[in-house]
């Protein structure tokens, strides 16, 4: 079981230490998922100097922000790494942060709330599994959808950089996505719920 | 494209708006219409999040030790947007006084009170009127890096200060930052000796002062921790866990 399994049920309470002003709370929230921002900038902007600037400064900000994290809309692992993956691309682009912290979780403007698939996958997975289904997808599908989230390149970019009709960018993003939730759904380790004939 | 988007224009973007791959304008429209509309886009609530599957894909870099001291010095002086609040109801809590008592429970709360000796100026001015409190407990602070006297950090999800004592001559508590309470509620101190038995020592309300001072009715000698909780009234045994602590065991005889 992977950390954010055993976290999720406690995101909560965690938040509401930090919340309530107990910094030792965002030093229990750092000590587990510090490591996992570190990857996550140092692969963006391979610098090592700056991805610790960037984990830096994206745990300040959940000590700063931490009111507008609701744990009904994922885990905070993942509102951690959606904010420093943010906040990476604005330093590879050289830009002013783009996405306000309350709009890193994109799920809160569904009407129908968010699907839990990935959530309870990643909680289920480890990285190896998770990187057996990436390599399971299409060479151009997996360049797409990395050229997306690790290089902060939009649809249209990743079109030009491969020589593709804007159609084609968008289609493999879309399709590598489709794919991907299918591995996931097809994994022995996937939840009850998300598992291939499991209703949604 | 134009400023508005139609319901299967913005299932087409999915993949992309998951993957944060839509330029701002069309990023900005894809949002308006969700915010907007009231179909379940499936399409999109199923593509969100599955960049936590190429995040979650990498191996884990551990940050050097120095990165956490550094983000720790820095949340010390960095305020919260939002202005902390404490529980109203000692029925809310979600643990009893006595676990919090417990050596396993009660650790986290004393690390984080952990002991913050500093040498504090002459504590010999009158405690008989509030001003006379404040002005004694601001100074023996301010002047913290010269006198022979000690004072505690306290600390918790009401607040942060200092216990000061000077034996023989009484202690004071003073708090910063000092968490909002509901009206039929006040904060009563407690010290604690080495056995876990309380005994109350002073009460106070909520204030909008920056900085509080607080009277406390004994001495700090010969107890192990000093605590704050909330009650409705004065009452001569906790019934909900603090929300301040302060380790004092260093005033413990050896």
């Amino acid at each position: 079981m992977t950390v954010s399994a055993t976290l999720h049920d406690d995101d909560g309470l965690l938040a509401q230490r930090i919340r309530s002003g107990d910094r030792i709370a965002l030093g229990e929230v750092y000590d587990l998922h510090a490591s996992a921002a570190m990857a996550v900038a140092l692969r963006i902007v391979a610098d090592r100097e700056g991805a610790e600037d960037l984990v830096h400064d994206t745990f300040v900000a959940i000590w700063q922000k931490i009111d507008r994290f609701d744990p009904a809309r994922g885990s905070l692992r993942s509102w951690i790494l959606t904010i420093v993956r943010n906040r990476a691309i604005d330093r590879l682009r050289g830009t002013r942060p783009s996405i306000e912290i309350g709009q890193a979780d994109e799920r809160s403007m569904l009407t129908s709330g968010p699907n839990p698939t990935w959530d309870d996958a990643l909680a289920h997975l480890g990285a190896d599994q998770l990187r057996s289904a990436l390599d399971e997808l299409p060479a151009e599908q997996r360049q797409a959808i990395e050229l997306a989230y690790f290089g902060g390149r939009t649809y249209r970019e990743i079109a030009t950089l491969t020589g593709v009709p804007l159609g084609t960018a968008n289609g493999r993003l879309r399709l590598a996505l489709a794919r991907l939730r299918q591995l996931l759904q097809q994994s022995d380790a996937a939840p009850i719920g998300v598992r291939a004939g499991d209703d949604r | 494209m134009s400023d508005e988007m139609t319901c299967s224009q913005v299932d087409e973007l999915a993949g992309a708006f998951a993957l944060g791959a839509l330029d701002a304008e069309e990023q900005a429209a894809l949002r308006a219409h969700l915010i907007s509309c009231d179909q379940p886009h499936l399409e999109v609530r199923d593509a969100l999040g599955a960049g936590m599957l190429l995040a979650e894909s990498l191996d884990p870099v551990t940050p050097p030790p120095a990165l956490r001291d550094r983000l720790m010095a820095t949340v010390e002086r960095t305020r919260q947007e939002h202005r902390p609040t404490v529980p109203g109801s000692p029925l809310a809590a979600r643990r009893s006084w006595l676990d919090w008592l417990s050596p396993g429970a009660a650790r986290p709360l004393a690390l984080a009170a952990a002991i913050a000796l500093v040498a504090v100026g002459v504590w010999n001015l009158s405690l008989q009127s509030q001003l006379g409190q404040r002005d004694a407990a601001l100074r023996a602070v301010a002047n913290a890096i010269s006198g022979g006297d000690v004072a505690f950090r306290v600390d918790g999800s009401a607040g942060r200060g200092y216990v000061v004592d000077t034996p023989g001559e009484g202690a004071a508590f003073v708090v910063a930052d000092l968490a909002d309470l509901p009206a039929d509620r006040l904060y009563e101190l407690w010290l604690i000796d080495a056995s876990g038995a309380p005994e109350a020592v002073g009460t106070f309300n909520a204030t909008d002062d920056v900085v509080a001072v607080v009277r406390v009715e004994r001495d700090l000698t010969g107890y192990a921790t000093f605590a704050v909780t909330v009650e409705a009234e004065r009452v001569s045994a906790p019934s909900s866990s603090p929300v301040m602590i302060s380790d004092l065991k260093a005033l413990q005889p050896t």
